[in-house]
């Protein structure tokens, strides 16, 4: 393999390691990590909602910290790590949380849509571009689609000026030849960069960032401990020592971003993300990993197994956004439950 | 439009057309008709035929034929209150009115914006296909028609072969035919139906194949290098160049290319295909760095997305030879002075 190639790190530990914590991260806590991942030279730090920008409220959690002052706080932080915001069209408008953002200093805009919708990333990366931001299409929900169509869905987001796009295993459903398959498929058909976003459902967030680096992604996220929604994500300071052991150059200083994951651990989250069994059922069944909360929480309610929420969740391909859907399926769970029963 | 950038514009006509007006005599004292002649070719070839009709007394009557007249008189109101330009509001698909006296024909219907053929594809084919066969219908009922030049595209041929300097109008090849490409799907059926046309009813067509061009009338809007770089140099930002910047494109400037099309619509014989564009090749970087030179202070350029691997061919520069050999033509505005023109009028428009 060619010596040093450069892999570039997004950091989103502040952004989907909100999930974790129900969009609870402070102010304090914000700074404390910028503070920390600038030191350790991560590229790209990504804070905000879980869901990003704009999308604090009733239905998908209200924020503790608002958009505003943690960009401003962030942005205050790093002097070296770029400021990035994850944009999801409805949840954010340009007007509303678009405008206000790219103003308090961020430097990395990354638009994203379920897998099979880019269409309606279109008026934000074009509005990103022409402020002048660098700015990224992102594909949630990746496994739901086939190679072939994530990539006339990636090409979409490049015609709208995205100058990279990241695919996300956002419910930890990927094995590396699928990441393999996936990324030299991106690489060989569009001409601008290529992301990876993993999560642990199965135990490979690792080995999936590294298939995807190996097939020729420059650009992977990993989270601080993993701290991330569900089962969490490729844990950064491990991602990082495994590229260094492979040779790859992230940049990052490896004991400066354990001191970050320690700090992580201490003032992030309450508990460190680890593989739960129903992380384990979500990934199987390809369902978001942020439903795992809801999901036993109503599960509890209903006296219904999660487990088969999730592999009911899974077979009517629910995404996120969708969440009163748990609901219907437990309640019909029970229902059928009972008509066993009786 | 500024007066200043009226005249810029004219002024680059009258720098075209010098000694070579003689070229275009074919045109004196007649019809002709551009459809879909409200962007950026269409209006170039407005301003053209303004210059001939002004400064070499030609007298040609022009009539634009598009669906977005209205916003051409808001914007032009110098070429749309001429008394020899008229306006005709209509659809490509379906032509209600049609001057019958047209001598010339050029369809250049087709909206090239890669936003639009990747979000709606089936439209795009529509306009390109449904457009088509629409023009050709109405060219048969044209008593007096001496040619019509279809517009298609330099990327019917698909990627440029790596061993090959451009892409020539014989070399053998197609885009993939999948939703992404519609475009190129779309136009290289478009001059099938051409083709057709011109053995089934005699109607005596040509087809220009352009490439990439650049200058005033182009949208910066428009996710293209050339127009983005512009864009953001014009905005104080620094020039973000998508991928390694290797990539390899040529530009032919505004006046160049409507000076081409008229050329080839009067000089051209029934089933010619002519490329039509810059043989002239850059560098996305280098094309960056041009642009950068124009602005004070210099901004700076960015290439930290770039991707490991390109597997795409990474040149699209036409092979223009037959234009050269069998027209006379080449490039009037060289790249550097094509950039400086056109930087010039963005920041006069806008100041």
């Amino acid at each position: 393999m060619e010596q040093n190639q450069k892999i570039r790190i997004s950091d989103p530990t502040l952004r989907d390691g909100n999930h974790a914590v129900a969009h609870q991260l402070s102010a304090e806590n914000i700074a404390a990590y910028c503070k920390a991942a600038d030191a350790a030279g991560v590229a790209i730090v990504e804070v905000g909602h879980g869901n990003g920008l704009g999308a604090s409220s009733l239905q998908l959690g209200e924020a503790k910290t608002p958009d505003h002052i943690a960009l401003a706080i962030a942005r205050k932080n790093l002097t070296q790590s770029k400021l990035g915001i994850h944009v999801i069209p409805g949840f954010a408008t340009i007007e509303r949380d678009l405008k206000p953002a790219l103003a308090l200093g961020v430097d990395v805009v990354r638009v994203a849509s379920h897998c099979s919708e880019a269409d309606i990333c279109e008026r934000h990366i074009g509005f990103s571009r022409s402020e002048g931001v660098e700015v990224w299409g992102c594909l949630m929900m990746s496994h739901m689609i086939s190679p072939p169509m994530l990539l006339e869905q990636a090409r979409k987001m490049e015609s709208y000026g995205a100058e990279g796009v990241v695919f996300m295993d956002s419910s930890g459903h990927f094995i590396p030849e699928d990441v393999r398959i996936r990324v030299e498929t991106l690489v060989n058909g569009l001409g601008i960069a290529v992301g990876f976003h993993g999560h642990n459902n199965l135990g490979l967030a690792i080995a999936n960032s590294v298939a995807a680096a190996d097939a020729g992604a420059t650009l992977i996220d990993g989270c601080a401990r993993g701290f991330g929604a569900g089962a969490g994500n490729a844990q950064l300071e491990v991602l990082v020592a495994v590229l260094d052991r492979l040779k790859y150059s992230t940049g990052i200083d490896l004991y400066k971003m354990l001191d970050a994951s320690d700090l992580a651990e201490q003032t992030l989250m309450k508990e460190i993300p680890t593989i739960k069994s129903v992380s384990v059922v979500s990934g199987m069944a390809g369902v978001f990993s942020g439903f795992m909360k809801p999901v036993s929480r109503i599960a509890k309610e209903f006296n219904v197994d999660p487990r088969d929420i999730f592999f009911e969740l899974g077979r009517r391909k629910i995404v996120a956004g969708q969440e009163d859907i748990i609901l219907e399926v437990a309640k019909e769970l029970a229902q059928r439950a009972q008509k066993g029963n009786s | 439009m500024k007066i200043e950038c009226q005249e810029r514009t004219r002024h680059d006509c009258l720098r075209v057309l010098d000694g070579r007006d003689n070229a275009l005599d074919a045109l004196q004292k007649s019809e002709l008709v551009v459809i879909g002649g409200t962007g950026f070719v269409g209006t170039w070839i407005a301003e053209m035929v303004a210059a001939l009709n002004d400064a070499y007394q030609f007298e040609i009557k022009l009539s634009l034929i598009s669906r977005s007249t209205d916003q051409f008189v808001t914007r032009l109101p110098h070429l749309a209150n001429r008394a020899d330009i008229s306006l005709i509001k209509s659809d490509v698909r379906q032509m209600g009115q049609f001057p019958s006296n047209a001598d010339w024909v050029i369809h250049a219907a087709a909206n090239p914006d890669v936003r639009t053929h990747a979000s709606n594809p089936l439209d795009t084919a529509s306009v390109i296909v449904d457009g088509t066969m629409s023009v050709m219908r109405t060219a048969e009922r044209l008593s007096r028609l001496q040619k019509l030049l279809y517009l298609s595209s330099g990327l019917v041929s698909g990627a440029q072969p790596e061993t090959a300097n451009g892409i020539a109008e014989n070399t053998q090849g197609a885009p993939t035919p999948d939703a992404s490409f519609m475009y190129p799907n779309a136009k290289r059926f478009a001059e099938t139906i051409c083709s057709a046309a011109r053995v089934q009813s005699r109607i005596p067509v040509l087809v220009a194949r352009p490439f990439s061009f650049m200058g005033p009338y182009q949208s910066l809007d428009t996710p293209w290098a050339q127009t983005t770089f512009l864009s953001d140099a014009l905005r104080g930002h620094q020039i973000r160049v998508k991928g390694d910047g290797q990539v390899v494109r040529s530009y032919l400037y505004g006046s160049d290319a409507a000076y081409w099309f008229l050329r080839i619509l009067t000089a051209g014989q029934s089933g010619d295909v002519v490329n039509v564009g810059s043989p002239i090749g850059i560098s996305l970087q280098d094309l960056a760095k041009e642009i950068a030179k124009n602005f004070e202070p210099s901004p700076d350029i960015m290439f930290n997305t770039a991707p490991r691997s390109v597997g795409r061919s990474a040149k699209l520069l036409p092979d223009t030879s037959h234009a050269m050999n069998e027209y006379g033509l080449s490039v009037f505005t060289p790249l550097e002075e094509a950039i400086k023109l056109t930087a010039q009028w963005h920041r006069l428009q806008a100041s």
